[in-house]
């Protein structure tokens, strides 16, 4: 059985948000970057099948150099292989941009399975899975809080509203996106950090893929033009002031609510 | 000029209220591009619905009613989402951003090979060009997006903006579909309702609840435990909280946990993502504390503190404590 798991890295949670002077990004440069969170469950969920039965998980990832990191890390977990699709072309292209390129690798892998996030936690798209499944012909399910495997079909608990859940069947090859939470994820071990080392790291180009015009800037559909901070509605009163001070104003409007 | 189409959607016998949301853009965008509005009603016995949707913003609705329909498959649905978009020349196709949205369109888009653009808070016409409002970085930034492509695919954020209140001269015709069970990959089995485990929330008159910012398991112990204590409220905690086993599932506050409305709620590092907004934002009084001045929690609080919250719990508490005697 052969699993791919895609991988994106995005800015770290508590790095500064910081907007680019195009005003259509974020500054990108000397801020720390880290596996978006939902695509770490995504991995632990693939070696999670990989501790059960016989599996070689693949990771694959989009993006420049430091991606390198990402994927070493992925590695160091567990997963057997990487995929490093490198090209400046590549990072210009939009959602179906990168679900294209996603699609050239696993037609040409033919996995039995593909996990994925639900979405990232920088652009939270939240489109690229499905794209991909659309492209490659294959079924798909979202927000998976659960998988169960027999036979070639999975049973998959998929998140809906107010905290219900759906369950749904569907037949391998496929895609699943999965819902933070699903698991509980590992650390990469010292001995697995080196033994990551030895594995198979393959960097493509888009060329490499057969997609050279297919995707990138030039093929770009859905372009952001501007980010800026959410606009400013009837905002909170910011108390100031020294700690005590602001305990004790907040005593008096909690007193003023009749709470005390 | 194409069309924009709605892909309204059927729960409990009833068009959702995210479907009527989606109008009010699909309206507005239609009035300023010249377009018309016509939408698709999916289904088990929708007739009436479907008759309900086209005189309630939904313009000329195509009904596809069949057995196969009752529950959401992206293989029905997409059969007669494709359909629909066949039939009314649509261009610019809008979903609402709920389970079943989120899960088809991007897949109706990339058949399209349409631009994707999901849950939207704003969708306007700006000389002449469709505009999309979304937010990204969890709810940190906004975003202004245009898309380029023949066809455009997008979904709405739920509660986004009012439902449509106006009359449309709607008319309702049949999408003939041959579905067949085998046909579906992805097959519904069942829903499963919340289990509540004993906290329920929605009972509490305060709610101190804790983020990511918290920190670490034990501080909601050390440094939040006695807050609660000291106001007679009950925890609350976001989602991340809840997926790292901080704290047990019936904790969590949002779109995917419990929807509260206290008297008072009390927000620790918590960022204020409009999936954990939209579980607390109708509460009577909001406090927020958090170290990052811009973060979105505080357009929803009454009052705001920007500090550590390990340095202003503590001195809350405290002060609460002595304020009671
Ligand atoms: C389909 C779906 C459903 C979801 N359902 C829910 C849901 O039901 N509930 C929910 O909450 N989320 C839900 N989410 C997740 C949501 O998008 C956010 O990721 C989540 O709400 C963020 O939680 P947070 O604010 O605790 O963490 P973060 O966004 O990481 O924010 C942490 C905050 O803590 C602040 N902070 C850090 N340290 C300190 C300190 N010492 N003192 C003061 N402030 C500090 C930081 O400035 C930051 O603002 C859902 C997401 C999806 C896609
Ligand atoms: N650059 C990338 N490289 C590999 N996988 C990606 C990339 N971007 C997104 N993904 C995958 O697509 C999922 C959804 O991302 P998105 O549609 O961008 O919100 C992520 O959780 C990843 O699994």
């Amino acid at each position: 059985m052969k699993i791919i798991v895609c991988l994106k890295q995005v800015p770290h949670q508590d790095a500064r948000l910081d907007i680019r002077s195009d005003g259509a990004w974020i500054q990108e440069e000397g801020i720390k970057f880290e596996i978006n969170t939902y695509d770490t469950y995504a991995l632990e969920e693939a070696l999670r099948i990989k501790d059960a039965a016989e599996a070689e998980v693949v990771v694959v990832s989009i993006g420049p150099d430091r991606v390198t990191q990402a994927l070493r890390t992925a590695l160091g977990m567990g997963a057997d292989r990487a995929i490093h699709v490198k090209d400046p072309e590549a990072e210009a292209s939009d959602a179906i941009g990168l679900a294209k390129i996603l699609a050239a690798i696993v037609k040409a892998e033919s996995p039995d399975l593909v996990i994925m996030g639900m979405m990232s936690d920088d652009g939270n798209f939240a489109a690229i899975a499905p794209m991909l499944a659309g492209l490659t012909d294959m079924p798909h399910t979202t927000a998976a809080v659960k998988v169960e495997r027999s036979n070639g079909t999975l049973r998959i608990d998929r998140e809906i509203e107010g905290g219900a859940r759906e369950v749904v069947e569907l037949r391998s090859p496929c895609v699943i996106a999965v819902q933070t939470g699903i698991n509980q994820v590992r650390y990469a071990s010292l001995k697995g950090i080196m033994a990551a080392k030895k594995k198979p790291f393959d960097v493509k180009s888009i060329a490499d893929l057969g997609l050279g015009g297919q995707v990138g800037a030039a093929a770009v559909k859905v372009r952001i033009e501007k980010i800026s901070p959410p606009v400013k509605g009837e905002r909170a009163e910011i108390l100031e002031g020294s700690t005590q001070e602001i305990a004790d104003r907040l005593v008096g409007k909690i007193k003023e609510l009749g709470l005390l | 000029m194409g069309s924009i189409l709605i892909v309204a959607e059927v729960q409990k016998g009833a068009i959702r209220e995210a479907s009527f949301e989606v109008a009010t853009f699909a309206q507005k965008v239609a009035g300023a591009t010249g377009r018309d509005v016509k939408s698709l009603v999916a289904g088990k016995g929708i007739g009436a619905l479907a008759e309900e949707f086209a005189k309630r913003g939904g313009g000329e609705v195509f009904a596809a009613d069949h057995e196969l329909l009752e529950h959401y498959s992206v293989d029905t649905l997409g059969v007669a989402v494709r359909a629909a978009i066949e039939a009314s020349g649509a261009d610019v196709i809008l979903f609402s951003n709920t389970p079943s949205g989120w899960d088809i369109a991007p897949r109706v888009a990339a058949e399209l090979d349409a631009g994707f653009v999901s849950d939207c808070f704003s969708i306007e016409v700006e000389e002449g060009k469709i505009v999309y409002h979304r937010r990204v970085f969890n709810g940190k930034l906004d975003a202004r997006l245009t898309i380029s492509s023949e066809k455009a695919v997008a979904t709405v954020q739920p509660g986004a903006t009012a439902a449509f209140e106006g009359a449309t001269d709607g008319s309702v015709s049949q999408l003939e579909l041959s579905l067949s069970a085998d046909d579906l990959r992805v097959r519904f089995v069942e829903t499963k309702i919340a289990e509540s485990k004993g906290v329920d929330l929605t009972k509490a008159n305060v709610i101190v609840a804790g983020g990511r910012g918290v920190g670490a398991p034990e501080k909601f112990q050390e440094v939040l435990k006695p807050l609660v204590d000291a106001l007679g409220g009950a925890m609350g905690a976001s989602r991340p909280v809840v997926d790292a086993g901080w704290l047990p599932h019936e904790y969590q506050v949002g779109s995917s946990g419990q929807v509260v409305q206290p008297k008072l709620y009390i927000a620790c590092g918590i960022s204020g993502a409009i999936q954990h907004l939209v579980g607390m934002k109708t509460s009577n009084f909001i406090i927020a504390i958090n170290k990052d001045p811009d973060a979105p929690i505080f357009e929803v609080a009454d009052l705001g503190v920007v500090a550590d919250l390990l340095e202003i719990v503590p001195a809350l508490t405290s002060a609460v404590q002595a304020a009671k005697g």
